[in-house]
C-alpha cells in the first residue's frame, strides 16, 4: 500500500500526536464537567478548592431531577422498542425488496440523521400542536422515534445484508413457514445488529435535547431539558452532577454493547 | 405402465424474454439417483428450484406420486434439500440444526432425540453434536446439512451443487459418503452439478442440460459411449473431432472420407446425412490404438509430444490434414509399441467412432 502505517517513520509520531490532540479537544470538556461535579466550589471554579459529594446529595434529594431522569428513561425505552420494530420491517423492505423507489425510501428513512434537528423540531412542534400531541409522552416518543430510525435501520440492514438468504430458504424447505423461518432463524442470526439498533435508538432519545425542548411541558421534562432549563436559571454544580450521570449511563451502555458484541461473535 | 414416482411435465420457466427452461419432461423412478448436468445457465438449477418451490414455473407441472406439487408451498412439500452454500443455522448447535425440521413438525421429544442420533451417525458426526456450525469445516457443514435434509424422511432429496465450495480431495470423500447414504436410505436424489466427473461417479442416470433443454438422458455409460449429439460428446469426457465428408449410410452405419482422403466405413451415424455432406467424426482419445487390430481403421499422424499421466500416456499428434489430436494409450501399450515423435499409423475401431453434422 502507498500509505503503509508501519512505514510512515516520523510521520507516525506526528499522526499519533495529532490524534491525541483531537481526542483531548473532544473529551476534555466532558472530563472537566465530571471533575467539577466533585468540586466544592459553588461557582464551578477550576481547579476546585476541595472535593465533595454534596452536589450529588442535592441532586438525589430533589424529586424534580429524579422525575426528569425517569421520564428520559421511559421515553428512551419506548423509542428504542418502536424504532427497532419499525427499523426491522424497514430493513427487510430495503434489503430484500425489489420495488421501484426503494433507494428513495432508504434516503427518506435516513434523512433525520442529516436534516438540521432544529428544522425538524420546529416542523414537528407545529404539527403536533395541531394534533394536540405537544407536551405528551406519545408526542415525545413519536418525535424521538423518527430521529432514532436511522440509528435502528443502519445496523439492522447491515446485519441482514450479511445474512445469506439461502439459510432462510433452507429453514423453509425444512418445513418452517416463511414467518416461522424469519422468527426462529433469521432474527436470532442477526441479533447483534438488532441489539445495536436498540442501544443506539435508546441513546438517540436519551441525550436528545433540541426536539425535547419543543416537546417538553412544565410537567413533562427529560433530563437534558431539565439540565438546559436549570442552566439558564441558576448555574449550580448540581447540573455538573446530573451531566456526569448522563455521561456515565451513556458510557455504560456503550461498554455493555461492546462486550456483548464480542461475546455474541465468538 | 405404472405411475412414475416423480414426473416433470413440459416444465417451462421464462424470465421476461429469456426462457431458462424449455418444456422439460422427465420421469424419475423411486430410489433413483438422477443428476442434472450442464454448463452454468443451462436451466438445471432452475428446474431444481421449481421442484423445491422457490421458482414458480411459467407452465408445465411437477407431479409426485401423481399429485401436483405446484400448488403446495415450499414448506409443505416435505422435500429435503442441500444447498450450494453453507446453510446451517449459525446460532444453533449441530444437533439442533438436525432437530429443526422435526421441531417445526412438532414431533415428540423422544423421537427427535432418536432421529438426531440416527442422522448424525449416518453422516458419521456423532461426536460433533454440541458444536456450533462455525466450528466445523466446510465438508462437515455439508454433511450436517445432509443429515438435516434427511431427518424427516423426505421422499425426494434435492442437492444443488453441494460440493462446489470444497476442494478436490474432500469432494471425492463426500461423494463416496453420498453414494453410501443413497444406498443405505434408498431416498430418491436429484443432484445438480456442472462437474461431469461428479455426475459419472454418483448417478444412476444423467440428464445433460443445454440451453434449457435436456440434450440427452441416460446412464453415464450411455452418454459416454453413445453420445446423441456432438455437444454431449464434447461435454462428457475428452473427445477428438476429425473433419470428414459423408459418403453413404446403409442401415445405421456410414462410410466417410477423412481429410487425408482415407475412406472409413462402419461408422455410427447420428442423424441423417446426404452424400458429400461435411461432418465431424468423434473419437475418444483412449479409443486410438498403437497396434493394428482386425477391422480397425487407420490414420497416419505425426507424433509431436508424449507425456506421462500415470496409468496412461498422453500423446499430442497431428494428422496429415494439420488437425491436432489427443491420444491416450495405456502406459503398457506405449512400452511395447514405439511412440517416439515422428510419422506413424494409429488405429481405431470405427464402431466406437461417431459421426455428427459439422
Amino acid at each position: 500500500m502507498l500509505l503503509d502505517y508501519d512505514r510512515l517513520g516520523w510521520l507516525k509520531a506526528a499522526l499519533l500526536a495529532f490524534t491525541a490532540l483531537v481526542a483531548a479537544f473532544l473529551l476534555l470538556p466532558v472530563v472537566f464537567i465530571v471533575l467539577l461535579s466533585f468540586g466544592s466550589s459553588r461557582w464551578l471554579a477550576f481547579p476546585p478548592p476541595g472535593w465533595t459529594l454534596k452536589w450529588y446529595q442535592e441532586l438525589f434529594a430533589d424529586p424534580s431531577w429524579i422525575e426528569a431522569a425517569l421520564t428520559s428513561a421511559r421515553i428512551a425505552t419506548m423509542t428504542a422498542i418502536l424504532a427497532v420494530a419499525i427499523g426491522l420491517l424497514a430493513s427487510f423492505a430495503l434489503v430484500r425488496g425489489q420495488f421501484r423507489g426503494r433507494e428513495v425510501l432508504r434516503g427518506l428513512l435516513l434523512t433525520p440523521m442529516v436534516l438540521p434537528v432544529v428544522v425538524f423540531a420546529i416542523a414537528i412542534y407545529a404539527f403536533f400542536l395541531r394534533l394536540g400531541l405537544g407536551g405528551t409522552t406519545v408526542g415525545f416518543v413519536v418525535a424521538h422515534t423518527v430521529l432514532a430510525l436511522p440509528f435502528a435501520i443502519i445496523p439492522t440492514a447491515t446485519a441482514l445484508e450479511g445474512f445469506d438468504k439461502s439459510i432462510e430458504d433452507a429453514a423453509i424447505v425444512c418445513g418452517a413457514s416463511p414467518l416461522q423461518a424469519k422468527l426462529r432463524i433469521t432474527l436470532p442470526s442477526i441479533r447483534i445488529g438488532i441489539f445495536s439498533a436498540a442501544i443506539f435508538s435508546f441513546l438517540a432519545s436519551w441525550d436528545e435535547v433540541v426536539v425535547a425542548i419543543f416537546m417538553a411541558s412544565p410537567t413533562l421534562q427529560t433530563l437534558p431539558v431539565k439540565i438546559w432549563g436549570s442552566l439558564r436559571s441558576d448555574l449550580t454544580p448540581v447540573i455538573a452532577a446530573a451531566s456526569s450521570l448522563l455521561v456515565a449511563l451513556t458510557l455504560a451502555l456503550m461498554i455493555v454493547t461492546a462486550l456483548l458484541r464480542r461475546k455474541l461473535q465468538t | 405402465m405404472t405411475q412414475p414416482f416423480l414426473s416433470i411435465r413440459k416444465l417451462r420457466k421464462a424470465f421476461g424474454a429469456f426462457t431458462a427452461v424449455h418444456d422439460v419432461t422427465l420421469d424419475i423412478p423411486k430410489g433413483e439417483f438422477l443428476t442434472f448436468l450442464g454448463p452454468s445457465g443451462s436451466g438445471k438449477s432452475t428446474t431444481l428450484y421449481a421442484i423445491a418451490g422457490f421458482q414458480d414455473p411459467t407452465s408445465g407441472d411437477v407431479l409426485l406420486q401423481a399429485k401436483s406439487l405446484l400448488s403446495v408451498p415450499s414448506h409443505k412439500r416435505n422435500i429435503g434439500m442441500v444447498f450450494q452454500r453453507y446453510t446451517l443455522f449459525p446460532h444453533l448447535s449441530v444437533a439442533e440444526n438436525v432437530a429443526f425440521p422435526l421441531r417445526v413438525r412438532r414431533r415428540p421429544e423422544a423421537e427427535v432425540k432418536r432421529k438426531v442420533a440416527d442422522m448424525l451417525s449416518l453422516v458419521r458426526l456423532e461426536s460433533f453434536a454440541e458444536r456450533l456450525p462455525a466450528a466445523l469445516s466446510g465438508g462437515q457443514q455439508q454433511r450436517v446439512a445432509l443429515a438435516r435434509a434427511l431427518a424427516y424422511d423426505p421422499p425426494i432429496l434435492l442437492m444443488d451443487e453441494p460440493l462446489s465450495a470444497l476442494d478436490k480431495k474432500l469432494r471425492e470423500e463426500i461423494q463416496a459418503e453420498i453414494r453410501r447414504i443413497h444406498r443405505e436410505t434408498g431416498v430418491t436424489i436429484l443432484y445438480v452439478t456442472h462437474d461431469q466427473e461428479e455426475a459419472l461417479h454418483l448417478s444412476d442416470r444423467i440428464a445433460l442440460f443445454r440451453d434449457g433443454r435436456i440434450e440427452q438422458i441416460g446412464t453415464g455409460e450411455d452418454l459416454y459411449l453413445r453420445p446423441a449429439t456432438d455437444f454431449v460428446a464434447g461435454f462428457i469426457g475428452n473427445s477428438n473431432f476429425l473433419v470428414a465428408e459423408h459418403l453413404e449410410t446403409v442401415g445405421s452405419t456410414s462410410t466417410i472420407r477423412l481429410a487425408d482422403g482415407a475412406l472409413v466405413s462402419g461408422i455410427n451415424a447420428n442423424g441423417s446425412f446426404v452424400h458429400g455432406q461435411k461432418a465431424r467424426l468423434m473419437i475418444r482419445p483412449e479409443a486410438f490404438r498403437l497396434e493394428r487390430a482386425p477391422n480397425n481403421a487407420e490414420l497416419s499422424v505425426e507424433i509431436v509430444d508424449i507425456a506421462f499421466y500415470g496409468e496412461r500416456r498422453r500423446i499430442v499428434a497431428r494428422t496429415s490434414a494439420g488437425q491436432e489430436i489427443d491420444i491416450r494409450p495405456t502406459s503398457s501399450a506405449v512400452a511395447t509399441h514405439d511412440a517416439s515423435p515422428g510419422q506413424r499409423q494409429v488405429f481405431f475401431d470405427p464402431g466406437g467412432a461417431f459421426l455428427f453434422p459439422a
